[in-house]
């Protein structure tokens, strides 16, 4: 086929975006019930597992009655604001997807053909998620100022304060593997990480920038131990205490999608993306098994993370809001700083 | 596909741009200016430059306008009053200065028109980030440090402002915002009176709890 017509190619990217929505909403229906069976297990009780076999048809009975549910805008709200926000959150956390690496290039078997598992492919991709995700901060900054309730207000006020100070160090974080790896591109990146046996994963040079990255993810996504733009009991439910309905259902989306987004960035940037240990020499690389293989190893590691802030949730207490701040600005942001030092004598030491 | 583009773009940073200066509610106004942003980032695509487009994102949209949307929502502005016309000279001033601003854009578009020497058509890399990068660090090397001196001046001289005390001295007990005080805390001596009283603004509890800023402000000197 030829894929440079402009029909084709639009039609293939539009599938393409289709295919990975779906995959990642599943994912995140996925997550809302490992969440909750996996709290429960921690917690010594059962969790959902009436709905479906084992439970997982339980996030979607949730998607309906939540839905059924009324929609409610508070009279003192400013109207516009308030249906905005919502919006701004879901669609910058979606607007991520097309830079996921999912896989290598795949070659479909009888048809022949030929193309990456990725959607885009730009230069400044990293940048471009990072970006977005710093667009996102409105969502929940507006949301709360435009309830007009204190709960709301201090929530939101507490996220933009957040989310500022912690930016910062998760950007510095990813400093070192831009240095190493000497590209923006994250599929690029992935692709360098294919070497000893596709084992040459950029954790080994970074183990303290992918320490400080982790810490900082969590803290942009607003989870425990970081969660204080919710704490529910402080603020009853933080910025969404005067969301119900689809508007909820919007943050929740935007919440579990940005989860899904950082963990991504810790497999692609930190431990190698879809690059499996000797899955080249087992199936030889350009081959469908070998696609098919990266895909799930990709998969994989993503659920891994994704149980990993589960567990830390079953885990730790929440943050005071002064020791967020200070653990920030006083440790976080140095310790990156010191992170892309040693990278770049690192750098500049082997490349000469 | 890029002036249809182009057109969507520039058509949504134009009314941005208007509803940000027309709007009453300053709240919106700064939305509005996210708007401005994030059209002209898009712009910045379609001119094949998209690292400036993520930067222009990440620090316009997501740094800067944070922190102002953060200062209005604690400052809490109200917009009912409608604003004295106290600069009513700025008018024609504005009217002017976006005459002689529409007059160079017609004047550099003629030029460019009718330049003989025009730009080769392929120069798509040079909004990349290996090139702005060798840019910046080669051949702009001391415009980009004496930049990076005079954002660190600022740094230091906002710290060195904030870390000035504040206008109210110490033992003046005005809580910030706060609208309604108890009688002991407006009057030290009047112990256990809890009698409320109501004040409208800071400046109106500065006033009932007899605190001067004039003095105060030269006690401290």
């Amino acid at each position: 086929m030829d894929w440079n017509n402009p029909f084709i190619h639009s039609l293939l990217v539009i599938v393409a975006i289709t295919t990975a929505f779906l995959a990642i909403m599943l994912l995140v229906a996925a997550t809302v019930l490992a969440e909750r069976r996996v709290l429960a297990f921690i917690q010594g009780r059962l969790g959902p597992n009436r709905v479906g076999y084992g439970g997982v048809l339980q996030p979607f009975a949730d998607f309906i009655k939540t839905m059924m549910k009324e929609d409610l805008v508070p009279d003192q709200s400013t109207r516009f604001v308030f249906l905005l926000a919502p919006v701004i959150a879901v669609v910058t956390a979606i607007m991520a997807i097309i830079v996921y690496p999912f896989g290598p290039t795949i070659t479909v078997p009888f048809l022949g053909w030929t193309f990456p598992l990725v959607i885009a492919r730009f230069d400044v991709a990293l940048l471009y998620v990072l970006g977005v995700t710093s667009v996102g901060v409105y969502g929940i900054a507006l949301a709360g100022w435009s309830s007009n309730n204190k709960y709301s207000l201090m929530g939101g006020l507490r996220s933009s304060a957040q989310m500022i100070s912690y930016e910062l160090a998760l950007g510095l974080s990813l400093i070192g593997v831009i240095l190493i790896c000497g590209t923006l591109d994250i599929y690029n990146i992935v692709e360098q990480q294919s070497g000893w046996f596709g084992m040459q994963w950029n954790i080994l040079y970074q183990p303290l920038g992918f320490i400080l990255y982790l810490i900082a993810a969590i803290a942009e996504t607003n989870r425990v131990p970081f969660d204080l733009p919710e704490a529910e009991t402080e603020l009853v439910a933080g910025f969404h205490t005067e969301y119900s309905s689809i508007k909820f259902l919007l943050f929740f989306n935007a919440e579990y999608i940005n989860m899904i987004t950082v963990s991504v960035l810790a497999t692609t940037l930190f431990w190698g993306g879809w690059n499996v240990p000797f899955a080249e020499y087992l199936f030889g690389r350009g081959t469908f098994l070998f696609a098919l293989v990266s895909v799930l190893g990709f998969f994989i590691k993503i659920m891994l993370f994704l149980f990993f802030y589960i567990w830390l949730r079953g885990t730790l207490p929440r943050f005071r809001f002064d020791q967020l701040m200070d653990f920030g600005w006083k440790f976080l942001l140095p310790a990156a700083i010191l992170n892309i030092i040693l990278t770049a004598t690192f750098v500049f030491l082997t490349t000469g | 596909m890029t002036t249809i583009l182009f057109i969507i773009f520039a058509g949504l940073a134009i009314g941005c741009a208007i509803a940000m200066v027309s709007q009453s509610n300053p709240l919106y106004s700064a939305i509005s200016l996210i708007g401005v942003f994030i059209a002209l980032a898009s712009l910045y695509v379609t001119l094949a430059a998209p690292f400036i487009a993520a930067v222009q994102v990440i620090v316009y949209a997501g740094a800067i306008m944070v922190l102002v949307i953060f200062v209005i929502m604690l400052l809490n502005v109200e917009h009912s009053e409608p604003r004295r016309k106290r600069l009513k000279f700025l008018v024609p001033v504005a009217i002017g200065m976006a005459a002689i601003l529409i007059a160079e854009t017609a004047f550099i578009l003629y030029s460019v028109q009718t330049s003989a020497n025009r730009l080769p058509g392929n120069i798509s890399d040079i909004g990349l980030t290996h090139s702005i990068g060798e840019g910046l660090f080669t051949r702009y090397l001391l415009p980009f440090e004496v930049t990076s001196v005079l954002l660190l001046m600022a740094i230091v001289g906002a710290m060195s402002l904030a870390r000035r005390t504040t206008v109210l001295s110490a033992t003046a007990r005005v809580v910030p915002g706060a609208q309604v005080l108890a009688m002991d805390t407006v009057n030290p001596r009047a112990v256990g009176d809890h009698t409320a009283v109501e004040t409208e603004t800071t400046d109106e509890a500065a006033h009932l709890l007899g605190v001067d800023f004039q003095s105060d402000r030269s006690q401290e000197e």
